[in-house]
C-alpha cells in the first residue's frame, strides 16, 4: 500500500481524511441523534427526552415490524434470481464468442442505465394481470431489471479471471459440467459471488418507485412503511428510528463484503 | 482465446427469460402506449405522433432536458474528479485508508426517499446540525423557494450519496497497479503530476468509463430524491426530464407519460451506444501504460 515516492510520513493527508469521514458521516449523526430523541410528547416521555422511546414505538406496531420482513423476503429472492439466472450467463460471456453476444451486452447496459419511472406503468399493468402485485415475487423480479445486467458484469470478470486451462484439466478429469460447475468453479469465485450478492442486495433494498407500485395493498416494504408515517403531525424521531432500522442490514452487507469491496473487485470493461 | 460456440446462447436463456419478461414486454407495451391516446382500458385512440409532436415542439422538454443536462454536468464535475483525489489520499494513508474505505460505502446503503428527509433534517434551521451551524453564521439557506440553494442542496446530497462509488471504484483500480511503474517514474525523476496522468489515468480509465456512465444516466434520470428535495421547484427551476414524466404519470395521462417514457430511453440507449463505441475504440489502441 505505501507507495515508493512518499518517503516522510505527513499530517495533512490524515487531517483532510478525518474531514471527509467526518462530511460523509454527518447526516447520518443528525439521523441517529433524532432517532434517540423522543420528537413528540408521548404518555409518561415528555418531547425533547432521550432514550429507546422511538425504537419501543416501532417493536409496538405490527406493521412497521412486518415491513423489515417484507423487504428482506423480496431482496434475498432478488439477490437468488440474479445469481441463478446470472451465473450461467456470466459463464457464457467469459469463456464464448457467439452470434450477437456485443449486442447483447448493449441491450443489459441498457435496461440497467432505464430509470424505474420509464417501465413502472406498463410494469403495473402486466403484474396485475399475473398476480404479480402485492407479492414479493413480482418485486424480486422486477428488480432483475437493473441487478442482474450488474451481476453478470461483475460475475463475467471474475470468471474470466479464471484461466480456461482450469476448465479443461477438470473436463480431462471426468468431471461433468454441472459437477464442474458446482465443485469448482463456484468456490473459485467465491469472492466475486460475495461482491455480487453485496451489491444486489444493497440496489434492490434501496429501490422504492417499483416497490412503491408493486404494493398496493399488501406486503409493504421498509421504504413505503416510513413514507406511510408522514402526516400533519409527523414523529420525525421514529421516522429516524426506522431509518436506522433501514441501514442496518446494508451495514452488515459491507461489513462481510469489507474486504473483497475493493481488492479483488478488479474491474474490465 | 475464446471459443466460438453459438450453443452458448442456452446458458443464457434464464437470464433472458427474466430480462423479457420484466423489460422487453414493458418496453413494447410503453411503444404501443405512446401513439394512443388512454382514457381508460376501453377508451383507446390511435393518435399516431401526437404526444412526441407536443413534447417536442414545447419548450417545456428541452427546458427540463437543459436543466437535467446541466445537473449531470455539475454532479460527474464534482463527484468524479473528487472521487478520484479521495482514492488517492486512502492509497497514501496506507492501512488506515483501507479500514476507512467502507465508510464511504455508508450512504450507498440508505433508502432512496430517506435521504432527502435525512438532509432535510440536517439543514433544519431549528434541529438540525448543519441548519443551526449556518443560522449561528447568520447564513439565510432558504432552499424553498431560493432556486441557488436548492440546486445546491440537490449537488450537494448526489454527492453525498453517490461518491462511495467513484471512490472505492477507483481504489479498486489504483490499488491494482504493479509497484514497477512507480519505480520506473521514480527512476525518471517523474513529477506528481506525470505519474498522475501517464501512470495512474490510463490505468483507472476503464474503472472510470463504467463509472461516469452509470454516475451520468443516474443523474440525468433523477427522480425520487430530487422530487422529495422540492417538487422541481422554486418555480420549475429543478423540474427535470424525469419529474415531468412522474406529473404525468400521476395526473393519469398515460399516452403522453408514454410517449416520454420511450424520449427517455432513447437519450439512455443513444448514450450508452455511445459508452459502448468509445469504450471498444479505446480497447483497440493501446495505452501508454498497456
Amino acid at each position: 500500500m505505501m507507495r515508493p515516492h512518499h518517503v516522510r510520513p505527513a499530517v495533512w493527508p490524515w487531517l483532510l481524511l478525518a474531514l471527509l469521514v467526518a462530511l460523509i458521516l454527518l447526516p447520518l449523526v443528525q439521523t441517529i441523534v433524532l432517532a434517540f430523541t423522543a420528537t413528540l410528547d408521548h404518555q409518561g416521555v415528555a418531547a425533547g427526552s432521550v432514550g429507546l422511546t422511538n425504537f419501543r414505538n416501532i417493536l409496538a406496531t405490527p406493521a412497521l415490524m412486518a415491513s423489515v420482513g417484507n423487504s428482506l423476503i423480496y431482496v434475498l429472492l432478488n439477490v437468488a434470481f440474479c445469481l441463478i439466472a446470472g451465473l450461467p450467463a456470466a459463464y457464457a460471456f467469459a469463456r464464448y464468442r457467439f452470434v450477437g453476444d456485443r449486442h447483447l451486452l448493449l441491450l443489459m447496459l441498457a435496461f440497467r442505465v432505464t430509470p424505474p419511472v420509464v417501465l413502472s406503468l406498463p410494469i403495473f399493468i402486466l403484474f396485475a394481470q399475473v398476480g404479480l402485485v402485492n407479492s414479493p415475487v413480482g418485486i424480486a423480479l422486477v428488480h432483475c431489471l437493473f441487478n442482474l445486467p450488474i451481476a453478470i458484469w461483475i460475475l463475467e470478470s471474475f470468471i474470466a479471471a479464471v484461466p480456461r486451462e482450469y476448465d479443461e484439466t477438470a473436463f480431462i478429469d471426468g468431471h461433468s459440467r454441472s459437477s464442474y460447475f458446482f465443485r469448482y468453479l463456484i468456490p473459485a469465485i467465491a469472492p466475486g459471488i460475495g461482491v455480487t450478492a453485496f451489491f444486489c442486495f444493497i440496489f434492490s433494498w434501496v429501490e422504492v418507485v417499483f416497490a412503491r407500485i408493486l404494493t398496493v395493498t399488501a406486503g409493504k416494504p421498509i421504504t413505503m412503511a416510513i413514507n406511510a408515517l408522514f402526516s400533519f403531525r409527523t414523529d420525525i424521531g421514529l421516522v429516524m428510528a426506522m431509518t436506522v432500522l433501514s441501514l442496518l442490514p446494508g451495514v452488515l452487507m459491507i461489513w462481510l463484503v469489507r474486504n473483497h469491496i475493493a481488492r479483488g473487485f478488479t474491474i474490465r470493461v | 482465446m475464446k471459443l466460438r460456440d453459438n450453443r452458448a446462447w442456452y446458458l443464457l436463456l434464464p437470464a433472458l427469460a427474466i430480462m423479457g419478461f420484466v423489460g422487453l414486454v414493458p418496453l413494447i407495451s410503453v411503444l404501443n402506449f405512446s401513439f394512443h391516446d388512454i382514457f381508460s382500458i376501453d377508451a383507446i385512440h390511435w393518435v399516431g405522433v401526437a404526444w412526441y409532436a407536443e413534447i417536442l415542439t414545447g419548450p417545456a422538454f428541452w427546458a427540463s432536458l437543459a436543466r437535467s443536462l446541466l445537473f449531470s454536468a455539475l454532479a460527474l464535475g464534482v463527484q468524479v474528479p473528487l472521487g478520484i483525489a479521495v482514492a488517492l489520499l486512502l492509497l497514501r494513508t496506507g492501512r488506515g485508508g483501507v479500514l476507512v474505505l467502507p465508510l464511504f460505502a455508508l450512504p450507498l446503503v440508505v433508502p432512496w426517499n430517506m435521504i432527502p428527509i435525512m438532509w432535510l433534517s440536517l439543514i433544519n434551521p431549528d434541529t438540525g446540525l448543519m441548519g443551526q451551524a449556518l443560522a449561528a453564521t447568520g447564513i439565510v439557506f432558504d432552499y424553498k423557494f431560493t432556486a441557488l440553494h436548492t440546486w445546491i442542496l440537490l449537488v450537494a446530497m448526489d454527492t453525498w450519496h453517490w461518491l462511495g462509488l467513484v471512490v472505492i471504484l477507483s481504489f479498486a483500480a489504483l490499488s491494482a497497479i504493479p509497484q514497477p511503474y512507480y519505480q520506473a517514474a521514480a527512476i525518471d525523476g517523474a513529477g506528481r503530476w506525470a505519474v498522475f496522468r501517464q501512470i495512474e489515468l490510463p490505468r483507472i480509465a476503464g474503472a472510470l468509463s463504467i463509472v461516469l456512465l452509470l454516475r451520468f444516466v443516474d443523474s440525468l434520470m433523477i427522480y425520487t430524491e430530487a422530487f422529495a428535495i422540492n417538487a422541481g421547484g422554486p418555480d420549475g427551476a429543478t423540474t427535470f426530464l424525469s419529474l415531468d414524466l412522474g406529473e404525468d404519470i400521476k395526473g393519469f395521462s398515460y399516452g403522453i407519460a408514454a410517449a416520454r417514457s420511450m424520449l427517455a430511453f432513447l437519450i439512455v440507449i443513444t448514450v450508452v451506444w455511445v459508452f459502448t463505441t468509445l469504450t471498444a475504440a479505446r480497447s483497440k489502441t493501446p495505452g501508454p501504460a498497456e
